[in-house]
């Protein structure tokens, strides 16, 4: 995988890594940069947290909490936010949740390959920005990427 | 939780551009939102055409590829051979087909396939071509180097072959 996030200012592309939350970040993601209580996933051994950095920055600009379904070869998120200054229309970088719900895409696929699903419950006015901004499907209550939707936003953002 | 602070500040579109929220379903309603997902996920599978089929399979063989090159420990189920044979699998053509779609041998190919010899450089340039770039010659080269690298650290009868090449060692002990 090689990930990069666009900075806004000087539109230089830069390189990120997305990894599996360590048990000292949840220092830093305070409600009021990360939005969400994230403290509260600590000790959830069903939930995954990631964080995605700058490659060589311990800055933590995104972060997100998934949820395996192994039954129906799905990942939910359950909780997704970017860091406060990447919010909005003076973000500093495009993308961060872009690459993050793309990077719970290949975590699906490699697990579940051609039957991957990920799956979330969007909030009702905020449905149709998902659909358009990363081709999410719709299934009344929840949105979902798989077969090709699922292809396509890892595509776009992972390789 | 609270979002009205950040509604008064951002539009829904740069909100969903940067947050995924925590909704909670009424027991009714997760019932009603899981029938409903088994049904559109049942049409989506329906519509996979070939193509999405071969790229999901592709996509999944690379990042489990990747997985392991990222993973520093020798897995020695997971050789060069392993991953080849995997990708011819899923190519869903005869072994015979795919030899000479990369103008090797049909006897080189199984001999590759069964871990009996190491491929060319050429073999791998070929497998990057072939695969349009999906999987990089640069990850098959890594996993034929991990494997060398276990062999050279563990392999004790080639050390025993070659002592008898080596005179003068060194006396100073910095093990």
């Amino acid at each position: 995988m090689s990930m990069a996030l666009v900075e806004i200012k000087t539109r230089a592309r830069r390189e990120v890594k997305i990894t599996i939350l360590e048990d000292d970040d949840y220092k830093m993601l305070t409600k009021k940069r990360y939005h969400f209580l994230w403290k509260s996933f600590r000790n959830r051994m069903d939930v995954a947290v990631y964080k995605l950095q700058l490659s060589g920055d311990d800055d933590i600009l995104g972060v997100m909490a998934l949820i395996e379904v192994p039954d129906e070869s799905r990942i939910e998120i359950n909780l997704l936010a970017c860091s406060k200054e990447n919010v909005g229309k003076n973000k500093a970088y495009g993308g961060i949740a872009g690459h993050l719900i793309a990077y719970a895409c290949s975590q699906a696929v490699k697990r579940y390959g051609r039957d991957a699903c990920v799956s979330l419950v969007p909030k009702t006015r905020l449905k149709n920005h998902y659909i358009r901004k990363y081709g999410m499907l719709d299934a009344g209550w929840q949105l979902f990427l798989e077969g090709k939707a699922l292809n396509d936003i890892i595509l776009k953002y992972l390789l | 939780m609270n979002t009205k602070k950040t509604r008064v500040k951002h539009t829904p579109g740069e909100l969903a551009e940067a947050y995924v929220y925590p909704v909670t379903l009424t027991p009714a309603q997760k019932k009603e939102a899981d029938k409903q997902l088994k049904a559109a996920r049942a049409k989506v599978q329906s519509e996979m055409t070939a193509e999405d089929k071969l790229t999901s399979d592709i996509l999944q063989l690379r990042f489990q590829l990747e997985d392991y090159l990222n993973n520093e420990k020798f897995d020695p189920r997971l050789k060069f051979s392993y991953f080849l044979k995997a990708y011819v699998q899923l190519l869903n053509k005869k072994r015979k087909v795919f030899a000479r779609e990369i103008n090797i041998d049909e006897t080189e190919l199984s001999q590759l396939i069964n871990d009996h010899r190491h491929p060319s450089e050429n073999i791998i340039i070929r497998l990057e071509l072939h695969s349009n770039n999906a999987i990089p010659a640069i990850a098959w080269y890594k996993l034929i180097e991990r494997e060398k690298e276990h062999y050279i650290i563990t392999n004790k009868t080639i050390r025993k072959q070659e002592e008898k090449h080596v005179s003068n060692r060194l006396t100073v002990d910095i093990d």
